[in-house]
């Protein structure tokens, strides 16, 4: 008896716990259907047009396709055997090289200096900000039109205006002569991207200590003297993320490219994107091209990667 | 001391003549494409730099209605709505979620997303055009829009993640004593709060889609399904010397994200430094 009602109580005791276990698992598991349902729209989307393009991507690069085939031939790395031995290829990666350190010269302290002078305006600055933003705001398609209309060499207005105060010799075919060309290309980049480094900028500088300016003041320090000592080393953050992103932009830059030149002439404005873009589209060297791309997407990942490294470490 | 308010009130002004002249410089190509699409080709020819002889609106109207610019406009219009709803629609909850619900794996998941952040279209533009093409939906408006939203998840995931960070999780919690159930508390406690978030993500949104070039120029083969980058492109390469028309086309191209600027300033730079401060 005594045995039998000490097991029952056993039991209903297991059987308690059970059913809290359960209860929990249960809470436990609407927890779990209700994260994911928050999450799941974005994972669809993300995987359907981003991680499964970019598998395939990598898997595209090591066979042998055309595009239309119904059937791949794999070839391992091949195609990226080939890419080290196609002069164009590594001509347009020197492309993309000369255009990240023409960007950089051209963008960063250029657009510092106009954030500076702008953040030292006491009245009207939202004015200025604004106004400089403005070509940022247009699409790279009116930028690219507009831009190789004001170097186009007979109507543009550069040429025109060089021909009526008597400088002709000085009147070029801007995007047709090879070295104008990318430097042209590049001017019309700067022109369409530095609002963003400008805003932030902008941005960095409202945080530079004030206290720091008065001292150097009463040490008699000059401007150009305060620029090196005080502003550039106090946005040491923001000159990180604004150098990252433009070497970034400039490495994927495609659209103000195709527009103005298509990589010409004779591939002298060729960039790694154009080029691919031209080998998978118009001369079905789908798999070939694919694996240019994924050279380019790699080395844009690992710069990004190295860089917040990089940066991580020395904020801290 | 009245020498030194002259002095202060004397660099100040020098300041502002100096940026107002750079200004004028910068945005000179601006003003110059605009007078321009009042001109004839003879008159952009003999003076580039004056005021058109006479407001005429003729190239306005000849892109709008013979060069497709209606079209254009409208196709845009379609992928960029599209584009807006459905990326607010799957990027609000998903940031949501990472920002606010703790759950296994949420790290992992967050960065497999910023990968995407990093990685420039050009390394997945050709097989998002063969998976859209065994999709049937090469050639598409829908196709355009579904990727372009896509492709905007992480960076607008990124950027409500961080919006909702800033609200406070006692809030969630109290809203969950009250009873209501996870999405009830996203959609009438938190959402409300996120709204300047939400337009940010709005405008970065649609200037992306409308302002885009390579996703249409990859996906869309047809002129009648172009959207209007895509189409100042192709009107441009027609009309090669018609200096005129094609200003008029390019005008027309730039003025509803000018406008959309013009409203929406300061959320804008709000946006963009909060996005890239955090």
């Amino acid at each position: 008896m005594n045995v039998y009602d000490s097991t029952s109580s056993l039991e209903i005791e297991q059987k308690k716990s059970l059913s809290i276990i359960k209860g929990r698992n249960k809470i436990k598991f609407k927890k779990m259907i209700t994260i994911i349902s928050f999450l799941l729209p974005a994972l669809i989307l993300y995987s359907i047009f981003m991680l499964y393009p970019m598998i395939d991507a990598v898997r595209f690069s090591f066979f042998d396709w055309d595009g239309a085939a119904t059937s791949m031939n794999f070839v391992g790395i091949d195609n990226y055997v080939k890419l080290t031995d196609d002069k164009i290829f590594l001509k347009a990666l020197g492309h993309n090289l000369l255009w990240v350190v023409l960007s950089l010269i051209l963008m960063v302290i250029p657009t510092l200096i106009l954030a500076v002078l702008i953040s030292r305006v006491k009245k009207g600055k939202t004015f200025f900000r604004a106004g400089f933003y403005l070509p940022s705001v247009l699409s790279l398609a009116v930028v690219g039109v507009l831009w190789s209309k004001i170097y186009d060499p007979m109507m543009g207005p550069i040429n025109v205006f060089l021909k009526s105060i008597g400088l002709e010799n000085l009147a070029k075919n801007w995007l047709g002569e090879p070295y104008f060309v990318i430097p042209a290309l590049v001017i019309a980049s700067t022109w369409a991207f530095y609002g963003l480094y400008m805003i932030l900028f902008l941005a960095g500088l409202q945080n530079v200590n004030s206290e720091l300016y008065e001292a150097a003041d009463l040490d008699g320090a000059g401007p150009i003297r305060k620029f090196w000592s005080i502003t550039i080393p106090s946005l040491r953050n923001t000159l990180n993320v604004v150098i990252s992103m433009v070497i970034i932009n400039a490495l994927k830059g495609f659209a103000l490219i195709w527009i103005m030149t298509q990589g010409g002439p004779f591939y002298m404005s060729e960039l790694v994107s154009t080029y691919v873009y031209k080998a998978a589209f118009s001369m079905n060297k789908v798999s070939y091209a694919t694996a240019g791309s994924v050279v380019l997407g790699i080395i844009v990942i690992v710069f990004t990667i190295g860089f917040n490294y990089y940066r991580e470490r020395s904020e801290n | 001391m009245e020498s030194l308010v002259k002095r202060w009130k004397s660099s100040q002004f020098t300041l502002w003549v100096v940026l107002l002249l750079l200004l004028l410089l910068i945005t000179a190509p601006i003003f110059y494409a605009m007078l321009a699409s009042f001109k004839t080709n003879m008159e952009i020819f003999n003076s580039p730099f004056s005021l058109p002889k006479s407001w005429n609106f003729d190239n306005y109207i000849n892109a709008w209605n013979l060069g497709n610019f209606k079209q254009y406009f409208l196709n845009s219009a379609f992928i960029t709505v599209g584009g807006m709803i459905i990326v607010a629609l799957v990027a609000c909850p998903a940031g949501y979620a990472f920002a606010q619900l703790s759950f296994k794996g949420s790290n992992l998941l967050f960065y497999l997303i910023l990968l995407g952040m990093s990685l420039p279209v050009q390394a997945i533009i050709i097989p998002i055009f063969f998976q859209l093409k065994t999709m049937g939906l090469v050639n598409t408006l829908t196709g355009v829009t579904l990727v372009s939203s896509g492709l905007a998840l992480p960076f607008s995931i990124f950027l409500m993640r961080n919006t909702f960070k800033d609200i406070p999780k006692e809030l969630r919690e109290s809203a969950a004593i009250d009873g209501a159930g996870e999405w009830r508390t996203f959609w009438s406690v938190i959402l409300p709060l996120a709204k300047p978030g939400v337009v940010a993500l709005l405008i970065f949104t649609f200037m992306n889609i409308w302002n885009d070039f390579l996703l249409p120029l990859v996906l869309l083969i047809n002129q009648e399904k172009f959207t209007i980058s895509l189409g100042l492109y192709s009107f441009q390469g027609e009309q090669t010397t018609n200096f005129g028309l094609i200003f008029g086309g390019t005008v027309i191209s730039m003025i509803p994200s000018i406008i959309i600027y013009i409203i929406f300033q300061r959320s804008f730079v709000e946006g963009m430094t909060g996005g890239a401060n955090k």
